[in-house]
């Protein structure tokens, strides 16, 4: 019940356009190192490193050309940051820059209002979704992105290929932004979709459709197996709600026996347990593989509800008098 | 984790705490009994083959021991033979232990969180095994042991005795199987670091006054590998060249050395007490018992290995009684027990070395409290894995000893010879298949 994946609608193996700075449209400075620095002026769609890399080269003559820096950094001043001022923005986050070709706008808008942002499958970001059932109930979810940064950093800003955040919508309605590769999403839950959001809150989108990717959580955990251990005193209603206790099994200890005798329960991969210990002296109880600890005090019943998730042989123990209770066989 | 506080408070009858040994010393996680339908497979093929191999295989002996084999390009020899490399393998021994040392004097008291217990249990203990059937006797060419003896070699050593053979190995074997299996708080480095300075010291004492010949002899985690290395498809000829030749040539040449039987036998009945370590009602008889749990345990390692060795001894007299003329009716055949021997070891830690390695090495790197990784294989490819494992451990065990048999008695008597083998090794078969079942 691991690794339930889906595939968003991902583009062909294409060259990953990292999260760099857009090209900067409008006439942009660069310098030219050389013998005699010179200004050159570039024409459109300059790229914006390529400057400044030149930049500081230029600035490395130092002595005679001290006036010609002061002239570069003035021309600079003039052309490159004319108009708009960028400083107070955080790289690539400028207006400016999130023009250039961060996809087009689409009409369309999804189900929540945002409107989709097109970009060439080649290019735009992918999403898949893994959830695993979490030991207390609810689904850890996985995100592994291709081609996309989560940028927390910028979000409100400009649009910026391979940028931005993705918002759970657990079954069609919106829950939480996730801004890095892992989320949780609480029991009840019944259909997960991943949506990948641009800085500017609209919708990255292929071919029309949001990139995206949908996992069914489905409804297993809690399916009451039969009971065939004979320590097990199965109550298991047959619910599928994530609260349910599943199998109950009632130990109780005394000195160094345990009643019923240590046997192994066996349970599918995925259901409920609950373990329901009676102890006569304080201890603790520790559910290996699962790391689940129990504290145990004289006489009082405790008990631990767990999901087992994971199949093999495991032993319960209790850690002072280092008994095994019993054996949870995880098929 | 949770709150441990008030565990001292109120311990009425038992105050002393049992400390239950956990099998394998590290790991958390046990293999899942296999179902019936691959225990009967595996049984059934055991049992076909057996048969089969009675009436088809050949009648004149084939295996050459190490007079055969494929020498390798001369440079690889070259390479393998070099000082350097030699030198290079020691230092790679030496750092290897002073980073377990290390770890096991400053890290932390808790398995989880230091790779110590990991390293010596799964790193060296299972790790041996597919380094020696892959590269041959490889702890000979690490043991930071005989790097230390390298520093102040005995003068004039004394010749071993020649009755000693491996038994001191097999000895040690018993006392680390103990340790792994029995043992309480095996983990804590209390534990560990007492019984390395009991291992330094034997070692080191035996190697001063025998020389480094010494380690071949008793050193458990070399006599282990040299004997696991058996099996591996590289080998060395008598002539000295590295050679590839099929397992079945290096088997045969293992060396009738005494202490072989009982390096075999304790290899077999501590891997058939982990097995049996496992099952409740073992569990419940541990913890019930008047003797208290580790002297019961220690009687019920003692007694697996005893078991294993007597169903031998009962096969040997056997074989004895059925041939007059057969004069170590125990060295001749113990060879041909190695594969079954391996097949229990594969079947068995196979998923500890492939979880748990991993995590170690992860903990080494410094990671604090790493995740195991998931099992690689699924629930039924890992019992197909134990099953294949033990069934092919089986059938090199019969074609081995079916091949030493028509070596050693006649013609005629040749098959009905080595019936008692045969239903030993069905017995040490079947058992190991019951072990995973139960």
């Amino acid at each position: 019940m691991r690794a339930r994946r889906a595939e968003g609608p991902s583009g062909a193996a294409g060259p990953v356009p990292g999260p760099v700075p857009g090209p900067v449209p409008g006439p942009a400075p660069a310098l030219v190192p050389g013998p005699a620095p010179a200004l050159v002026p570039v024409p459109v769609a300059a790229p914006a490193r390529a400057a400044t890399a030149s930049a500081r080269a230029a600035l490395r003559p130092v002595g005679a050309v001290r006036p010609l820096v002061a002239l570069v950094a003035a021309a600079l001043l003039l052309v490159g940051c004319g108009g708009r001022a960028t400083t107070h923005h955080k790289p690539g986050t400028s207006h400016q820059e999130a023009t250039g070709s961060s996809g087009t706008l689409l009409a369309a808008r999804d189900e929540d209002g945002h409107r989709l942002r097109e970009l060439p499958a080649a290019d735009a970001p992918t999403v898949r979704v893994e959830a695993r059932p979490d030991s207390e109930g609810g689904w850890n979810v996985h995100l592994t992105v291709e081609r996309f940064r989560f940028t927390p950093e910028s979000t409100g800003g400009a649009a910026l290929p391979g940028r931005g955040h993705a918002r759970l919508l657990v079954d069609g309605r919106e829950t939480a932004r996730l801004y890095g590769p892992w989320g949780y999403v609480p029991p009840g839950a019944h259909t997960l979709t991943v949506r990948l959001h641009a800085d500017d809150h609209t919708v990255w989108a292929v071919a029309g459709a949001p990139v995206q990717a949908t996992v069914r959580l489905g409804a297993t955990p809690a399916t009451a197996a039969p009971s065939s251990a004979p320590a097990a005193s199965a109550s298991a209603p047959p619910s599928t709600a994530p609260t349910d206790p599943g199998r109950t099994v009632t130990l109780a200890i005394t000195g160094t026996t345990v009643q019923p005798p240590p046997s192994r329960i066996e349970l599918k991969k995925g259901e409920r347990l609950t373990l329901r210990i009676t102890g006569d002296r304080a201890d603790t109880v520790h559910v290996h593989g699962y790391d689940r600890e129990l504290p145990l005090s004289p006489g009082t019943p405790a008990t631990l509800t767990l999901t087992v998730d994971r199949t093999g042989l495991f032993e319960v123990e209790t850690h002072e008098s280092g008994l095994v209770l019993t054996q949870l066989v995880v098929r | 984790m949770t709150a441990v506080a008030p565990a001292h408070a109120a311990a009425p009858a038992h105050a002393e705490p049992l400390w239950l040994p956990l099998a394998h010393g590290v790991g958390s996680q046990r293999d899942l009994p296999l179902s019936p339908f691959y225990a009967y497979a595996g049984a059934f093929t055991a049992l076909l083959v057996s048969f089969l191999a009675l009436g088809l295989l050949w009648s004149s002996s084939r295996f050459r021991g190490d007079l055969s084999g494929r020498p390798l390009p001369a440079a690889l020899q070259r390479l393998a033979d070099a000082p350097a490399t030699r030198t290079a393998l020691r230092l790679l021994g030496v750092a290897a232990a002073v980073l377990f040392l290390f770890h096991l004097l400053l890290g932390p008291d808790d398995p989880d969180r230091n790779p110590a217990p990991g390293a010596l249990y799964v790193l060296l203990w299972v790790g041996l095994v597919p380094a020696s059937l892959l590269l041959g006797p490889v702890w000979r060419l690490l043991n930071p042991l005989r790097a230390l003896h390298a520093l102040r070699p005995p003068r004039n050593p004394r010749p071993l005795p020649a009755a000693l053979g491996i038994r001191p190995a097999a000895a040690g074997l018993l006392l680390f199987t103990w340790l792994e299996l029995v043992a309480p708080d095996n983990t804590s480095t209390t534990t560990l670091l007492t019984a390395l300075a009991v291992h330094i010291a034997v070692q080191l004492l035996g190697a001063a006054r025998y020389g480094d010949r010494w380690f071949a002899h008793a050193d458990p985690f070399e006599a282990y590998s040299s004997l696991l290395a058996r099996l591996s498809p590289l080998g060395r000829r008598a002539d000295g060249r590295l050679v590839l030749r099929s397992p079945f040539h290096g088997l045969d040449s293992t060396p009738h050395t005494p202490g072989l039987v009982a390096t075999v036998c304790v290899l077999l009945g501590s891997t058939a007490y982990d097995g049996l370590s496992d099952n409740p009602r073992w569990i419940t008889t541990l913890q019930t018992s008047s003797l208290g749990p580790v002297p019961t345990a220690t009687l019920g390692l003692l007694a697996a290995v005893a078991l294993a060795a007597s169903c031998y001894g009962l096969c040997a007299g056997a074989l004895r009684l059925m041939n007059p003329a057969l004069t170590t009716p125990l060295t001749s055949f113990a060879h041909s027990l190695l594969p079954i021997a391996l097949g229990y070891l594969v079947a068995h830690y196979f998923s500890l070395l492939v979880t748990e390695g991993p995590r170690t090495v992860i903990l080494a790197g410094g990671t604090d409290n790493a995740p195991s990784p998931a099992p690689p294989l699924g629930p039924g490819g890992l019992a197909t894995l134990q099953v294949v494992a033990i069934v092919t451990g089986h059938v090199l065990g019969v074609v081995a000893a079916h091949d030493r048999s028509v070596r050693l008695f006649p013609p005629a008597r040749a098959v009905a010879g080595q019936l008692p083998l045969f239903a030993l090794m069905i017995a040490y078969t079947l058992g190991g298949i019951g072990l995973l079942i139960a």
